[in-house]
């Protein structure tokens, strides 16, 4: 009776809970990849250095870095907020806040964008945990986009 | 009459009564449903924050732990080769794969050069070439450096120039330049150095340790192996201290 009830109150569509467990999962790989990252900044080793992978390139370049903070740290609070926002949705599901979520998404793509940009025609070098963070922060563009659908 | 009006009353008051002990109950259900929300709601973010804290905690540990990415060579590693430091007849050996321009050897070269001090007659350092030059398009022109240095008896003296001077060479496209300056500030003979530099010996000096390390199985720098083992990279300079304080005590 009640689902009855609000959705002829509203016109939305209901957002899939694959979307919502889709988009919890993908934060979570982000926030632990870029948790490792800065742990591992903080921790003060220089990852040595291999044939194939350039990541010691990359995480000890002038890009890694701004004013002293590695990049790792705001991306591991970007992650951080988009699953506890989520959290949130599954704790009263406001539409409100995963239309906050998915407009948080731009951001996060927008950087990683730059990021992938560094790596591969600025320091021709390719570091895999931040490839990784790239990744989840374009599946979770690709998520809000959904989101941004079921209007 | 009045017994009937009477009546009436108590059959409403008994209505009224069932109604408000209905709505007693329905208030009571509501609170119930709202506490086991409420709780739900808890529980729910209790166990997120516990599990970020966690996520935290474990990525904090494995981030301590060494890069393990490093495999075990494949071929005895041969202790005479490369440029030595220390006692000759010295019972420990430590020999390095390096790269002048791997940040972690620049880390691990100011380890190394207390630990040569501190156990000068305890102790043969030995330096092996691996520059990686798939990423570092300059460590393989400062190895030859180096080597063309070492031609002129200076090979530790442009080794710690190099390192010490890493991030200012690192990314240069005149590095040779640069080279060529610390050649001179060294007070080596700059023409000999730059013919060295580009010496058909020297390349091929540089060229064999590559191929020497690739051969062994290494594939990352800075690897080290103490009197023939492969260590994990030393987290710190005590932890690299005990370690040869250890190789030197089980072979005195």
């Amino acid at each position: 009776m009640k689902s009855l009830k609000t959705s002829s109150s509203r016109p939305f569509k209901v957002i899939p809970k694959s979307i919502v467990l889709a988009f919890l999962i993908v934060s979570v790989v982000g926030f632990l990849d870029a948790t490792y990252l800065t742990a591992k900044h903080y921790l003060g080793e220089v990852p040595t250095c291999s044939i194939l992978e350039g990541c010691e390139k990359v995480l000890t370049s002038s890009y890694a870095t701004l004013g002293g903070v590695p990049v790792a740290l705001p991306g591991a609070a970007y992650y951080l907020v988009i699953f506890l926002s989520l959290v949130a949705y599954l704790d009263t599901p406001r539409r409100s806040i995963l239309r906050f979520v998915a407009y948080l998404t731009f951001l996060g793509f927008l950087a990683s964008l730059g990021f992938v940009y560094l790596q591969l025609f600025v320091l021709k070098a390719i570091c895999l945990y931040c490839m990784a963070s790239a990744a989840s922060s374009i599946i979770l563009f690709g998520l809000g986009i959904c989101v941004l659908k079921y209007r | 009459m009045a017994d009937n009006n009477h009546q009436h009353l108590t059959k409403r008051e008994r209505r009224e009564l069932r109604r408000e002990e209905k709505k007693q109950a329905r208030l009571h259900e509501q609170k119930q449903e709202q506490r086991k929300r409420l709780r739900r709601r808890i529980t729910l973010w209790f166990l997120m924050l516990l599990g970020v804290g966690g996520g935290i905690f474990g990525m904090v540990q494995l981030a301590k732990n060494p890069s393990s990415h490093q495999i075990s060579p494949s071929t005895p590693i041969d202790s005479t080769a490369g440029w030595t430091k220390g006692n000759k007849d010295a019972k420990v050996t430590l020999i390095e794969y390096s790269d002048f321009q791997c940040p972690a050897c620049r880390n691990s070269y100011a380890w190394v050069k207390r630990l040569t001090l501190e156990f000068n007659d305890k102790m043969q350092f030995v330096y092996r070439h691996f520059p990686l030059k798939q990423i570092h398009p300059n460590a393989e022109l400062a190895a030859r450096a180096a080597e063309a240095a070492g031609r002129q008896g200076k090979f530790w003296e442009m080794h710690d120039m190099l390192f010490e001077n890493q991030s200012n060479w690192a990314n240069r496209s005149d590095a040779g330049e640069i080279f060529i300056k610390y050649a001179q500030s060294l007070n080596l003979s700059v023409e000999q150095f730059k013919n060295d530099l580009n010496s058909r010996e020297v390349r091929e000096k540089v060229e064999n340790d590559y191929q020497h390390s690739i051969q062994s199985g290494i594939d990352a720098t800075p690897t080290f192996f103490l009197n023939g083992k492969k260590i994990q990279n030393p987290r710190s300079y005590e932890e690299f201290k005990n370690l040869i304080q250890q190789a030197i005590q089980s072979n005195s």
